[in-house]
Order: structure tokens, then C-alpha cells, then sequence
């Protein structure tokens, strides 16, 4: 072999083990749910998958709770990514000044990247439990409620502590990225703004905003993404309850698969939930005028 | 207003804005903690809820190791895990270190079908991986989970590793290299040593991938035997009932190992993902 093709497949030689890999341990999977999808497929009667016409899309959008876990879907995304978004923002301006003892409280209020979701969901069920959580307790003692509320027995409240569990536990991955973008602009240019006489908000919004503007895109999408997709806390905190009123697409993607063992509806439910994150990545990368395309 | 009641003014600000950051991590563990090391009777008691124990008692940890296993569920999660995160970091190295180090055809591409395995639900490569699994006769086995933690973790273990190696200046190889090191000499000796905090981190986030997952352990794993911890808590919680004490007990020594490690890391991320000219 010549210098110059070693040369030329070197990179492929690094990136090969992973991608191929990649691609066959998420391809496979891919495109045999895409075809389960199209099929009457149940685990229970394995002997007896056949095509059926799109009835699992037909199913699907015909089931009476569909809009409702569109709009919790929906609900539940936008509300989390907004939250831990602006709470993120806001720990790392915070931190972004040297303080005695930041290193200490970085560690701290980082924690919750750790956090095992699982865990967390159980605790917050456990605060937010009608009976003898604390959350009713400290309201009570501060006079804000008179009786108990049944957090998770209550629709629109069920969805709530859910999407509270979910920002708690996202806030670092947002407030790590966004502060290290902050503490990679240059010192110079804060310098130069203060002789011009610049207010602080007049510095974040002209200065900081488009400096770490690139961050904050990639990270929000990868986030909305995660977080559309993820539904262990619904599973944990409410199991979707009462009557579906927290329950959404992943969620009940879960029960179908798992439950009734309807894989080719489950399916069905998958590629709708990849359907709609691809259009999505596209518009929100195309509108936040994302010039590095694809390179997070 | 004069500049120095306007320093103070933002002062009491921040003071505010941190204390408010540091008591919406601190209370919830601390009540998680506190829980665990409460009486049953005192956790039910829907009179009174007591914001430290009066009993203090070590039994919802003894009930753990007693009469649940927990010992087998750690033994379990701590070889699937370490297997796991190691397996990536590796695999993390050399792909991060090729998208970040090489221009070539394709590399677009690569990275769009990164951002493509973020976005396919895990349910839609849990059901085919069963079935796989299940006519390899993989159920029930470490590798079943290894496999599946694997793949999961690789992507944003190796996008982050990309960028902590796009933060390496590039001088540093290039010295070696007209010192006449080859390319992987030089990743080895030169790159990685310099890289080791940012190594550490990428480990440390598969292995908190990987302990902390349930939904395909569940489905994965069937006897008792090969549960991991989260598996093992799982159990815990009933169709009416969750025994708290048991489970708060449980999630504090789930909780520990991941948080001690992030603690020594979560600088490196920081510093790691920082660019440019401030970074030491």
C-alpha cells in the first residue's frame, strides 16, 4: 500500500470499531422495528405475524387517548427543556464569578447529573404522596394549603411533579455545558465593552448571548430529544396515572411493548416518535440558523 | 445610585440566587437520607411527620443485606458497569480522537448519524434485541446488558470525548511527530496523558449510564440472581405499597458510588469543555 491511500484511510482505521458498531446495533434494531411497525406482531402469538395493512398506525391515531398523549407529550417536553434550560443559564452566570468556596458548591449543586432517575422519580413520589408526604406537610406548616392535596391522584398535577423530577435532575447538564462555553469567552472583550460603558444586560445580550449561542443550540436540542424519548419517570412516579392523565407516547410506547407484548404497535408508536424529533431537528437547526450543521 | 451600594445590591443578589441553586439539590437529599434511617412506623405515621428521626435505626440497611440479596445486586451491577464503562471509554478514545483530529469524506455524515441515535426511542432497540437475545439464548446473562449499555453510552461518550480532544492544542503532536513518533504513539504518550482528566470523565459518564439504568434490566434479566441494584429496588415497590424505608435506605447506597465520582469530575467536564485561550 502506497503512503498516500494509508494516509488517506487512516481516520476510517480510528472511527471504524465505533461505527460499525453503531450501525449495526441501532440499524438492526431500526429497521426491524420500522418493519414490526407494518406487522401484526405479538410476542404472545409468534407463529402468526403477517402484514396488516398499517392497521398499528390506523390503531394508533384512532385510540381514544392519543390527543391526550400527544398533549401531554407535548406538555411535558416543552415545560422540562424551558425549566431546566433557564434554571441551567442561571446556575452558570452564577458560577461564571469566583466565589470562596465555588468549587465546594459546584460539586453540590451538580449532583444531580449522577442521580439515577429511578431514585430520583421514587423520592419525589414519595414527597408528593398524599398522605404522609412532606410536600403537603411543608405547605400546611406555611399556610399556603389547608388539606392535603393528592399530588399524583389529580390530573394535570400528576404531569407536574413528573416534569418537576425531570428539570431537577437536568439542571447540571445544562448549567456544566452553558459554563463552560461562558468561561470560554475571552476576557478581552468584556474590557473593551466596559471602556464603551456598556450595562451588564447590554453585555449579556450583545457579548455573551452569541458567544455561547452555539451551546446553548446543541444543548437544548440534545436535551428536547432526551427528554421527549425518556419516560422511566412516568413509569416511576405515576405509571402514567390517574387514567392516562400523565401518560405520554414513550410512556405508553413502554405498555404496549411490554404489557401486551404488541411490538408491531409499539412500533408504530417508535416511528412516530422519530419521525416527529427528526422534523423537529431539522426545523429547530434550520430557524436557529445552526451554521456548524450537525457538529455537536 | 452609587457603584458601591450597587456591588452590594448584586452581591445580595447572587448570595440569594446561589442559596436558592444549593437548597433545591440539598433538601431532597437530605430527606431521602433522613427517610432512610427512620422507624417504618415512624415513615406511615400520617399524624406527624418528623423532620429527623426520633427512632434512629440501622434497620432499613439490615433489611437490605438481610433479606434481599443486596450484596448479589451490587456484585451484578458493579461487573456489568465496570465492563461497560471501560468497553466505551476505549471505544471513545479512538472515535473521538478520529472525528476530532482527521478531516475526511464522510465525516458530516458521521456526525448526523450520531445525532440519528439519540433520537431512536430505546424501546425501538430493546424489542429487537430481546427477540435477538432470546433466540442467542443471551437472556439473563451480563452480556445481555453490557451489549445494550454499550451502544447506548457510545454515542455521547464519543462526542465528548471528541470535543475534550479538540481542546488539546495541536502543536503537542506535532512536536511528537517530528520527533518522529507515529500517529498512535503519539495518541498513547503524548495526547491521552495530557487527556487523562477528560478520560476519567467520559468513563465516569458511562458507568453512570450504565448503574443507573432500569427499563432494560428489567427486561433483559429474569432470575433474581443476575438482578442489578436499580432491578433489585424495583422490587420493593408493590401495586399498592412501597416499603419507603427499605427503598430510600437502598437508593442512598445507589446513590453514593456515582456521587462521590462526579464529585472528584465534574471540574474536568467543566474545564474539559471549555475552549480557547483561558483554559490551563
Amino acid at each position: 500500500m502506497s503512503l498516500a491511500t494509508k494516509r488517506k484511510l487512516q481516520p476510517y482505521l480510528y472511527i471504524a470499531p465505533i461505527m460499525i458498531l453503531l450501525l449495526l446495533m441501532f440499524g438492526y434494531p431500526l429497521i426491524k422495528s420500522i418493519v414490526m411497525s407494518f406487522q401484526d406482531y405479538k410476542l404472545t402469538k409468534l407463529n402468526k405475524i403477517h402484514w396488516n395493512n398499517f392497521k398499528n398506525y390506523k390503531n394508533m391515531i384512532s385510540d381514544k387517548n392519543f390527543w391526550l398523549l400527544v398533549k401531554n407529550s407535548l406538555v411535558y417536553v416543552i415545560t422540562s427543556v424551558i425549566g431546566q434550560f433557564l434554571l441551567g443559564l442561571g446556575l452558570a452566570l452564577a458560577l461564571n464569578k469566583r466565589f470562596r468556596g465555588r468549587g465546594v458548591y459546584q460539586s453540590i449543586v451538580f449532583l444531580p447529573w449522577a442521580f439515577s432517575s429511578f431514585v430520583v422519580g421514587l423520592l419525589f413520589r414519595w414527597s408528593f404522596n398524599g398522605e404522609y408526604g412532606v410536600i403537603n406537610d411543608l405547605l400546611k406548616k406555611m399556610g399556603v394549603i389547608e388539606k392535603g392535596i393528592s399530588w399524583l391522584g389529580t390530573p394535570g398535577y400528576s404531569l407536574a411533579v413528573i416534569i418537576f423530577a425531570m428539570i431537577w435532575i437536568g439542571i447540571p447538564f445544562f448549567a456544566i455545558n452553558i459554563l463552560a462555553a461562558l468561561q470560554s469567552v475571552p476576557a478581552e472583550i468584556y474590557e473593551a465593552a466596559d471602556v464603551d460603558g456598556c450595562g451588564t444586560f447590554r453585555k449579556f445580550f450583545s457579548l455573551t448571548l452569541p458567544f455561547i449561542k452555539p451551546t446553548i443550540i446543541m444543548t437544548i436540542l440534545l436535551r428536547t430529544i432526551w427528554i421527549f424519548n425518556s419516560f422511566d419517570l412516568v413509569v416511576i412516579i405515576t405509571e402514567g396515572g390517574p387514567a392516562n392523565y400523565s401518560q405520554t407516547l414513550p410512556s405508553y410506547m413502554y405498555s404496549q411493548a411490554f404489557s401486551s407484548y404488541d411490538f408491531g404497535m409499539a412500533g408504530a408508536l417508535g416511528v412516530l416518535l422519530m419521525v416527529v424529533l427528526s422534523v423537529y431537528a431539522v426545523i429547530f437547526l434550520k430557524v436557529t440558523n445552526y451554521d456548524k450543521a450537525g457538529d455537536f | 445610585m452609587t457603584r458601591k451600594t450597587k456591588n452590594t445590591i448584586s452581591g445580595i443578589i447572587r448570595g440569594i440566587v446561589l442559596a436558592f441553586y444549593l437548597l433545591l439539590v440539598v433538601l431532597p437529599i437530605y430527606w431521602i437520607i433522613v427517610t432512610s434511617f427512620k422507624t417504618n412506623a415512624e415513615i406511615v405515621n400520617t399524624q406527624h411527620i418528623t423532620y429527623w428521626p426520633h427512632v434512629f435505626t440501622l434497620e432499613n440497611y439490615q433489611h437490605l443485606f438481610s433479606t434481599m440479596h443486596y450484596a448479589t445486586y451490587l456484585k451484578n451491577s458493579l461487573i456489568v458497569t465496570l465492563s461497560t464503562a471501560l468497553v466505551v471509554t476505549l471505544l471513545s478514545i479512538y472515535g473521538g480522537y478520529g472525528m476530532a483530529r482527521f478531516k475526511f469524506k464522510g465525516k458530516g455524515a458521521a456526525t448526523i448519524f450520531f445525532l440519528i441515535t439519540q433520537m431512536i426511542p430505546s424501546i425501538l432497540v430493546i424489542i429487537p434485541m430481546y427477540v435477538f437475545f432470546a433466540r442467542v439464548k443471551l437472556i439473563d446473562t451480563y452480556q445481555a446488558l453490557f451489549i445494550f449499555y454499550t451502544i447506548t453510552n457510545l454515542p455521547f461518550c464519543a462526542i465528548t470525548m471528541r470535543s475534550f480532544f479538540e481542546g488539546i492544542p495541536y502543536v503537542l503532536e506535532e512536536a511528537a511527530f517530528v520527533d518522529g513518533c507515529s500517529r498512535s504513539q503519539t495518541l498513547w504518550k503524548v495526547v491521552l496523558p495530557v487527556m487523562f482528566p477528560g478520560i476519567v470523565a467520559v468513563f465516569v459518564f458511562a458507568f453512570i449510564g450504565a448503574w443507573n439504568e432500569l427499563i432494560a434490566g428489567t427486561i433483559f434479566l429474569n432470575t433474581q440472581k443476575m438482578w442489578t441494584i436499580p432491578i433489585g429496588l424495583k422490587a420493593l415497590v408493590g401495586k399498592h405499597n412501597v416499603e419507603w424505608g427499605a427503598m430510600m435506605a437502598g437508593g442512598v447506597l445507589a446513590l453514593l458510588p456515582t456521587a462521590i465520582m462526579f464529585i472528584f469530575v465534574q471540574k474536568y467536564i467543566v474545564e474539559g469543555l471549555t475552549a480557547g485561550a483561558v483554559k490551563g
